[in-house]
Order: structure tokens, then C-alpha cells, then sequence
């Protein structure tokens, strides 16, 4: 009786489990900690707003202002605060131990104090961004975690509706310690899912397909009870934050009155429970007026925790599932085996893989990354995975079909839809690839002729429009399109015709960039289709003239047939090459008029670095890049071009 | 024994060595030929003037100044100083650890020696973020064999025009690059148009900028004094074939133009049609700029600030051929004396600032199409730029949104 297939899958089941366990051991642990700090922010945001407030309803000087400094500072969190007025860059009070240092309060702020003045002036403007659009995008609390556990925090102060100044807090709050999730549960998980499988295995014997469903069952079964245990871990902890947090809103309040009654000033109507907000200033609603938790709106927040988690947790899933897949099909052992064996192979091209990967690999899963996301000029800072967008951007590029807009003028094409620039994107490469395939070889045909006076003098004339760098000819080529001073109009009127505007309309300026890339694209083929012409043995022809065939016989059943095995790689590049030909539309026509001539690399350009939407413009490259596969594998299957190469 | 006396010795070595050691800063800027000469010989000057700071410059080539900057710098892999034109300072800004705003450092003594508008140009949401240094505008230039006096109001401008304009020969009595939202910036500024409203919204199509074009298309279409599909190789050449009179150009144009052709410099006609106001062309700064994460912010301020001063302005004027935002500069003997730089300090008075905002970008696609559509009278003024509005209202709100 053998054990070899129930061990493999064993080993299998233990591996994708462990890890398994080992991501979402990680996931919670960061869920947990990430809650804890949210938690240490939250309650550091209320103090902080508590203060703001009250100042500002002092008007950020005077005595009253050193009462709420010394009010709020020092306690369990060894918190020391600092109100600083902006607009006369003035410290007015602080219980930081260096400002007292540099002078006595209040006092101008002096050279080392920039970072404070420019503190207040970030805050202040991102005050002022705020206000113009709809949805708030600067962050008005300023935040920041030190290494050992401080938490520094500031936000504005407003008086009457201006800013004024600005209030710093520093302090080490008990939850800004990280915390460590137990990871044994986790672990117990794997070894049980492990003695089931063995229990079970001795009832399946060695039978592949069952055995590997069950274990792939239990690992399933693993994952969701380990999921689920998560959010419910989350939802608790969420829960005592939320009642932790209201209870200081409580105090918070309770002190800020206080300090109002002592500078004698009457304090104005406020909602205490709006001091709970996110770095916008907008309230998190997680506490009522009342000042209670509001239970209902904390399950609401969880949930949505819970569905970012989730496709975490399906990654996770299939990571697992790989490697279960992988060890447990037996495909690691083949490919250890063959590592092995060919280890000298190997070793020879891991510096091309090295290099690749690098250079290649790198940038290109980065883009495809980035595609998902909604990066733009302002937030190339951000990290990813808070810009995360998912399929938005595809959505946005693939769905849209307004292709036609009702205008004025009646109904017209939009020049800025994608499916009217994959069409000019086809019908550019479709023209310019038949262009440069006929007029080559036709070019490449009489080059080949016998007996040719000057054959090599032409020859390199003809190479000469490839041989000269492309945006140069392109500029040139601008040059003659001129509806003025070009030769071509100079040319047109010399036979009694109008002059045209070429780039007025989009077909005559679809006209002008193909002859262009048709003057630059036949030496290609030429050049490819003469090699090839020369290498048609001369007795098939001599055979085939015995035979009486006719010259066109004679082109269509040799010399045709002969230069496929050339031709067709020829126009597999050449169609990439031109799909992707970004010089010659960018700078003769630019798109002109409004975008009609764009192509798909012209179009993505301008997305990236004209109206700077980075995340749209990797989207937008991906989907090209799609394309070029999906032509790339049907061109191949079709011709089996690539086959033997 | 020996060994724990070098190593004591070289100790105390570092120890008397290292207060002497001169804090270090590196600038980065894009300066070529006779801009960078003159550049650097304001640097060494700086070297030679006090021991403290050692400035050592870097020459980074225009085209991937700005991208390197963006990459670099926030990583703090950046230079201290660099220098730049205004138009992508916003966007800078907006991104973050970039730029160090420098209000803190300043006093009123410091930014009176300024160009006021060149002051303008530095400041973004209220906060000033670096020192102009030098400015670039549109001025007239004009060939002193075809135009003996220069036009004062585009009313002389039009009839001047008229006289030296003959299609058919292809000459011109008025060759800009009119289709272009830069250059055509002189007549809507003109108007009191623009590009942003008071709020930072996108107005592209109001009434002022409307009225512009309208002028210009009457130059175009009815006076006939401008060549078709303008661009900046047909002016170059028209110009140097003394086939154009007058021309709307930069500082840059006048290395361009072929020691034959004698030319004159003189300020930009006031436009008859919106009451006397001036042309109004838009003006390029560019500005020393301390980078956040330089951790000797003190000392690039210092630089900043000697850089800026009238006696590295001077050798910047007249050795490297740039117009200097210092206005005290303009009080030398020998720059008064130049023609070019008094043309220029004339001419910036009635310049307005480009919009440094990031938004300012997605401007430039949507007002080309635009600007070809009218000149080529596909769409009327008003329409084209409405559907320009359009377009960069949208782009614009699809960036703010997150």
C-alpha cells in the first residue's frame, strides 16, 4: 500500500494553510493595531478640537487662553500643548518645556520656530482649499506618530469664521502602544484541518481528485472561519472604542466650560458630540448629540471595513490556493527536479531574469498596479493603496459609449471617446501597414530587377527617409502641409486648385499624418522584401518558365509564397510599431482638429501629462496593451508566423 | 599603544576639523550657454564671498528638470535649491514635501527689491514659496527697415500692418504665434480676461476673452495682417526673411533672428478697441526655490537671497542675457544702458503672472483646440470656448475628486 499521494497532499495542506494562517494572522494584527492607533487619534482629535474651540471663542490671546493651556496639559498622557496665533507669528501659550526656554510668553516665534509658523499656514490654506469645492480633500488636523510612541497633532483655531491661529498637542497615549494578536488560534486551526485530512484520507484512499478536494474543503472551511472570527474581533473592539471615546467627549466638554467660566466669557451653543471628526473635520456620527454611542452607524463603518477586508481575504484565499495547488499537484517536485538538472542553464540566465525583471517586470506590474488606482498630480505622494479605485478607471474608459453628441451643428462624432480613437487607431495602422507593404514591395520588386543601371545608388536613397530620425521628417513634413507656405499646397496651386487647410478637418488631416508615416514605413518593407526576394532560388522560376507559366503566374504562386516566411513577422512589427507610433501623429497633426486624428498613445500621453491622472493614464495603457496582445496571439495562431524562430 | 594614539590623534583631528567644515548645498537648474556661465560665475561669487556655505550647482537638462524634480526631491534625494519657472510650482505644492514655503523669512525690506508681479508669480494660497529671479514676456520686435516709428495703439498697429502686408508675396505687416493661448494672452489680459476666476474656478469662456478673440479673428480675417497657421520656425523665418515687420515675441526670439535684419524693441501697442489698456502679455518667473526635505534650509535661504541681490542680477543681465525680477538692477549705469533690458523692464509692467495653480495644465489642450478651431473658422468664438470651459471644468473636477 502506498502513502505517496495522501503525503504530498498533506504536506500541501499544511503549507497553504500555514500559509494561510500566517496572512491573515498579519491582517488582523494590522486591523487590530490600526484600530488601536485609529482609537489613540480619535480620542487625541476630540481633546485637540476641545481646545481649538475654546480658544477660539477667546480669540486665541489673552489670559484665558493660558487657562485652557494649563488646563489641558499634563495628565496620564503627559500631554503639553502650544496656541500660537498666526497672523502676528506669536507663541501666545504653551506648556512645551523649550518655549518657555526661548523667551517668555507670549513672544514673536523666533528663526527655530518656522516649522510652527508654517504649520499654521499648511493648515490655514488647506482651510481655504476646503471651502471652494464640495467634498473636503485637505486634511485640516495635521497628524503624525513619533517612533517612541508620541503623538503630535495641531489644527486651526477659527475666530469668527477666520483662521487665526493654530493649537499643537503632544502626548503618549496608553493605546498608541502596539499591541500583540495571540497567533497560536490560528495555528491550532492548521494542525486540525491537518488530523481531519489524515482521518479522512485512510477512508478515500489513495484516489488523486478526491483526496484533493477534500483537503482543498477543508482549507476553505479554514479560511472562512478564520475571516469571520476577524470581523467579529473588529466589531467588539470598534464598539469599546466608540464608548471610550464618548466618554471623554463628556469630560472634554465638562472642561472646556470650565475654562470659559474662569476668563469670564460666555461660552456661544455648541454640539460637543462634532468634536469626534475625521482629519477633515467632518463628524465620524459615531455619538450622538446626546453624547452616547450610536450603535447602528459603528455596525455600519465595521461592515465596510469588513468588505475592504474581504478581497484581502479572497488574496489570501488564492494565495493559499496556489501554493496548495502547486505542492499538492506535485508541480513543485517537477519543477525542483528540473531546476536541478538544468541548474547550469539556470545559473547562466538569471542575470538576463535579473535584469528583466528590473527593468521590464518592474515598471510594467507597477503600471498595471497603478492602473487600479486613481493617482493624479495631487497625490503622488499617497500611497497606493488608499488611492485603491479597483475597475473604476476601465470601467470609465471601456463604458463609455456617448460616441455621438448632440451639438449646434447637429450630431457629431466625440473626438474624446475611446472607441472613436481605437477606430482611427485602426484605420491608422490598417492604411499605413497596407501603404508600407505594397509601395515596399513594389519598390523592393524593381530594385530586384536584373540588369538594373545604378541599383545600389537607389537603394540607399531609398533606405534614406527610414535612415533619417523620424521626428525630423515628421517636423518637415508639418512644414509642407502648411495651408500658406507648404509645397503641397504651392503644388495644388500651380495645377489651378485651392489651397487646402489640412488640418481643419479630420479627413484631411488623417490624409496628411499617413503620408507621412507612408514615406517613413516602405524602406522597411522594402528592404525586408528584397532580402527575401534575393534569396528565391532563380530554377524555380527557369522551371516554372519551361512549364509557359506567365509572369503574374510566376509573382503569385513563387515569389508570393517565398517572401511569406519574410513578410509576415514584417507586419506583426509593423502593425505594433505603427498602433504605437507616437511622433508622427504628435507632432504633424497633434490631434488636430479637436482631438479627431488622436491615436490610443497620443490620447494616453496627453491623459498622463496634460491633465496629470496618472492612475486613468496606466488604465488607459494597459487597455492598449490588452489589445496588442490579443492581436499579437491571433496573428500568431493564425499564421503560426513565430513558429521554429 | 600606537594604535590608540592614531586613533585619539585622528579624533581630535575631526574634532578641530569639523566646525571649520563649510555647510554644503547643492542647487539644481537648467541653464545652458551663456545663462549657465553667467549662473555659475554668480555661484563662485557667492563661494568667494564668505566661508560658511559651499554652493556647487548642477546642470540638469530642461526637458526632465521638471520630472526629476517630482521624483527626487520628496524622496529627499533632491538638491537644496532649485530653480524654475512658476507654471508648475502649484503642482509642487499640491504634491508635497516639495517646496519649502519661505514666508517665515520674509520682511518687507527683502520683497520690495522685487518686480511686484514677479512677487505675485511666487505666491500660491496666500503663502510665498520662493524668490523670483528672473522674468520672461512677449514684447514687440519689430524690423527697422520696414517700420520706422512703432505703432503706440493697434489702431496704428492695423494701418502700419496693412501697408507692409502683400499675401500674395507672403509678406506680413504682423507675424505672431496668435493661435496660441500664451501668445494670445496679450490681448485678453488686455481685456481684463483670463483663465481663472477670483475663486480659482476654470473661466475660460467670459465675456472679456470672447471680445479678444473676436479682435483677433478682425486682425486676421478682415485686416488680413497675420499668416496663416502661425508657429514659432514660419515667424523665425518670415522675420529673418524680412518678410514680417513686427512681431509678438520673447527674450528668447532674439537669438534667433540673422544678423542681417536690423531690429528694434518697443512696448506692446495699447489696444484702441478695450479703451487704451495696454497688451498685456503673460510672464513667465523663474524662481529659487528651497527644497523641503534640504536639511540646510538656513543656509539655501542665504543663497537664495545673494542670488537675488542686484550684484549677482547684474552679471546675470549682462553676461547672461536674462531680465532680471530685481528691480534695483535696472538703476545701473550699464544695464539702464542696455536696450534690450530696458525694453523688457518697460514691457513687464504691464505683464500679469501665468497661473501657477496645477489646474493651469489642463488648460493648455482644451484652449489649443479652441484657438485652432476659431483661427481656422471650424467654430465661433464663443462656442469654441464655451466647449473649452466644458473640457477643463471637467478635467479639473475629475482630479479634485478622491
Amino acid at each position: 500500500m502506498s502513502f505517496r499521494l495522501r503525503k504530498t497532499i498533506v504536506i500541501a495542506l499544511a503549507l497553504g494553510g500555514a500559509l494561510a494562517a500566517l496572512l491573515l494572522h498579519l491582517l488582523e494584527s494590522s486591523n487590530v493595531n490600526a484600530n488601536a492607533r485609529a482609537e489613540a487619534e480619535r480620542a487625541a482629535i476630540v481633546t485637540l478640537r476641545a481646545i481649538s474651540d475654546t480658544s477660539g471663542w477667546l480669540g486665541a490671546e489673552g489670559e484665558g487662553v493660558r487657562a485652557a493651556v494649563a488646563s489641558w496639559s499634563g495628565g496620564a498622557e503627559q500631554r503639553k500643548v502650544r496656541i500660537s496665533n498666526t497672523d502676528n507669528r506669536t507663541i501666545e501659550a504653551s506648556s512645551f518645556p523649550e518655549d518657555v526656554a526661548n523667551g517668555e510668553l507670549p513672544r514673536r516665534m523666533v528663526r527655530d520656530e518656522k516649522p510652527i509658523y508654517d504649520l499654521g499656514q499648511e493648515l490655514a490654506s488647506a482651510v481655504e482649499g476646503n471651502a471652494g469645492g464640495a467634498a473636503a480633500t485637505k486634511e485640516v488636523v495635521a497628524l503624525e506618530w513619533s517612533a517612541d510612541g508620541w503623538l503630535k497633532i495641531a489644527t486651526p483655531i477659527f475666530h469668527e469664521g477666520a483662521v487665526v491661529g493654530i493649537v499643537q498637542t503632544v502626548s503618549k497615549p496608553a493605546a498608541g502602544a502596539t499591541i500583540a494578536v495571540p497567533w497560536w488560534p490560528l495555528a491550532v486551526g492548521v494542525v486540525v484541518i491537518c488530523v481531519v485530512f489524515l482521518a479522512g484520507a485512510f477512508m478515500i484512499g489513495e484516489r488523486k481528485l478526491p483526496l484533493l478536494a477534500f483537503a482543498a474543503l477543508l482549507l476553505v472551511g479554514f479560511l472562512v472561519y478564520g475571516g469571520r472570527a476577524i470581523t467579529g474581533a473588529l466589531l467588539e473592539q470598534r464598539i469599546a472604542i466608540s464608548t471610550q471615546v464618548a466618554k471623554q467627549v463628556v469630560e472634554e466638554k465638562g472642561k472646556a466650560l470650565a475654562v470659559m467660566q474662569t476668563a469670564a466669557v460666555a461660552a456661544p451653543q455648541f454640539d460637543a458630540s462634532l468634536w469626534d471628526s475625521d482629519r477633515f473635520l467632518k463628524p465620524r456620527g459615531a455619538i450622538k448629540p446626546d453624547l452616547t454611542i450610536d450603535r447602528a452607524k459603528i455596525a455600519k463603518v465595521v461592515a465596510g471595513i469588513a468588505e475592504a477586508n474581504r478581497s484581502v481575504m479572497i488574496a489570501i484565499g488564492l494565495f493559499a490556493f496556489v501554493l496548495f495547488i502547486f505542492v499538492g499537484s506535485e508541480s513543485a517536485a517537477k519543477s525542483w527536479a528540473a531546476l536541478v538538472k538544468y541548474r547550469e542553464a539556470y545559473s547562466y540566465v538569471t542575470p538576463a531574469m535579473i535584469g528583466m525583471l528590473v527593468l521590464v517586470f518592474f515598471p510594467f506590474f507597477y503600471g498595471i498596479t497603478l492602473s487600479f488606482t486613481d493617482q493624479n498630480v495631487y497625490t503622488t505622494n499617497s500611497p497606493l493603496k488608499d488611492l485603491w479605485v479597483g475597475f473604476k478607471n476601465y470601467t470609465e474608459i471601456l463604458g463609455d459609449f456617448n460616441i455621438m453628441e448632440r451639438t449646434d451643428a447637429g450630431l457629431q462624432f466625440n473626438y474624446k471617446n475611446f472607441y472613436w480613437t481605437l477606430f482611427m487607431t485602426v484605420m491608422w495602422t490598417v492604411t499605413n501597414v497596407s501603404i508600407g507593404v505594397s509601395l515596399g514591395l513594389l519598390l523592393a520588386l524593381i530594385l530586384n530587377t536584373k540588369g538594373l543601371a545604378f541599383r545600389s545608388a537607389y537603394r540607399v536613397l531609398l533606405i534614406l527617409p527610414w535612415a533619417m530620425p523620424n521626428y525630423i521628417t515628421a517636423l518637415v513634413w508639418k512644414g509642407m502641409f502648411h495651408q500658406q507656405f507648404g509645397v503641397v499646397n504651392q503644388v495644388i496651386q500651380m495645377f489651378g486648385g485651392t489651397p487646402v487647410s489640412w488640418f481643419e478637418r479630420p479627413l484631411t488631416s488623417f490624409i496628411a499624418v499617413v503620408a507621412t508615416n507612408g514615406w517613413l514605413s516602405f524602406p522597411f518593407m522594402m528592404v525586408i522584401s528584397l532580402g527575401a526576394l534575393q534569396s528565391i532560388p532563380a530554377d524555380l522560376y527557369e522551371a516554372a518558365r519551361v512549364d509557359g507559366a506567365s509572369k503574374w503566374q510566376q509573382f503569385t504562386s513563387i515569389t508570393l509564397p517565398s517572401l511569406k516566411p519574410a513578410l509576415v513577422p514584417a507586419v506583426i512589427l509593423s502593425v505594433v510599431w505603427t498602433f504605437n507610433m507616437f511622433n508622427i501623429i504628435y507632432l504633424v497633426s497633434a490631434g488636430e482638429p479637436a482631438s479627431s486624428t488622436e491615436i490610443l498613445i497620443t490620447q494616453a500621453y496627453k491623459i498622463a501629462f496634460e491633465q496629470y491622472r496618472y492612475g486613468y493614464a496606466a488604465a488607459y495603457s494597459t487597455v492598449i496593451f490588452m489589445i496588442l496582445l490579443a492581436y499579437g496571439t491571433w496573428q500568431n495562431r493564425v499564421t503560426r508566423a513565430t513558429e521554429g524562430i | 599603544m600606537r594604535l590608540r594614539i592614531a586613533v585619539l590623534s585622528t579624533l581630535a583631528m575631526l574634532l578641530v576639523v569639523a566646525p571649520l567644515a563649510a555647510q554644503e548645498i547643492t542647487i539644481w537648474h537648467a541653464y545652458r550657454g551663456g545663462e549657465k556661465d553667467a549662473f555659475e560665475k554668480v555661484v563662485a561669487q557667492f563661494n568667494a564671498s564668505q566661508t560658511k556655505i559651499k554652493a556647487t550647482t548642477l546642470a540638469v537638462p530642461y526637458d526632465a528638470f521638471a520630472d526629476k524634480i517630482t521624483a527626487a526631491v520628496p524622496r529627499g534625494k533632491g538638491p537644496d535649491v532649485f530653480i524654475y519657472a512658476q507654471d508648475r510650482l502649484g503642482g509642487w505644492i499640491e504634491a508635497g514635501n516639495t517646496i519649502e514655503p519661505i514666508d517665515f523669512y520674509l520682511d518687507k525690506k527683502l520683497t520690495d527689491r522685487f518686480i511686484p508681479s514677479t512677487m505675485q508669480a511666487m505666491t500660491y494660497r496666500k503663502a510665498v514659496w520662493g524668490l523670483p529671479l528672473n522674468y520672461k514676456c512677449l514684447t514687440m520686435i519689430y524690423n527697422k527697415k520696414l517700420v520706422t516709428t512703432p505703432p503706440k495703439t493697434t489702431t496704428e498697429l492695423v494701418a502700419t500692418a496693412k501697408k507692409l502686408t502683400n499675401a500674395s508675396s507672403g509678406t506680413f505687416g504682423l507675424a505672431y504665434w496668435y493661435s496660441n493661448w500664451y501668445y494670445h494672452s496679450i490681448l485678453f489680459n488686455a481685456y481684463g480676461g483670463g483663465v481663472f476666476a477670483a475663486d480659482g474656478k476654470p473661466n475660460v469662456n467670459n465675456a472679456a476673452n470672447v471680445k479678444s478673440v473676436d479682435l483677433l479673428m478682425k486682425w486676421f480675417d478682415k485686416d488680413k495682417i497675420l499668416p496663416a497657421e502661425p508657429s514659432t520656425a514660419l515667424i523665425t523665418s518670415l522675420f529673418n526673411e524680412g518678410k514680417a515687420a513686427i512681431v509678438f515675441n520673447g527674450p528668447w526670439f532674439l537669438g534667433e533672428i540673422s544678423p542681417k535684419i536690423q531690429y528694434g524693441i518697443a512696448m506692446l501697442p495699447t489696444v484702441t478697441e478695450a479703451g487704451g489698456k495696454p497688451l498685456a502679455p503673460w510672464m513667465t518667473v523663474e524662481g529659487v526655490y528651497i527644497a523641503a526635505p534640504s536639511k540646510n534650509k538656513d543656509a539655501a535661504f542665504a543663497f537664495a537671497q545673494y542670488l537675488t541681490d542686484v550684484p549677482s542680477a547684474k552679471v546675470m543681465a549682462l553676461s547672461g542675457r536674462q531680465t532680471p525680477a530685481n528691480k534695483n538692477v535696472y538703476a545701473d549705469a550699464q544695464v539702464a544702458a542696455d536696450p534690450v533690458m530696458k525694453a523688457f523692464r518697460a514691457q513687464v509692467d504691464t505683464a500679469v503672472p501665468m497661473p501657477n495653480s496645477p489646474e493651469m495644465t489642463m488648460v493648455w489642450s482644451p484652449v489649443t483646440t479652441a484657438m485652432n478651431a476659431i483661427t481656422k473658422k471650424a467654430l465661433a468664438p464663443k462656442p469654441a470656448l464655451d466647449k473649452a470651459q466644458a473640457e477643463v471644468t471637467e478635467a479639473v473636477s475629475r482630479l479634485r475628486k478622491k
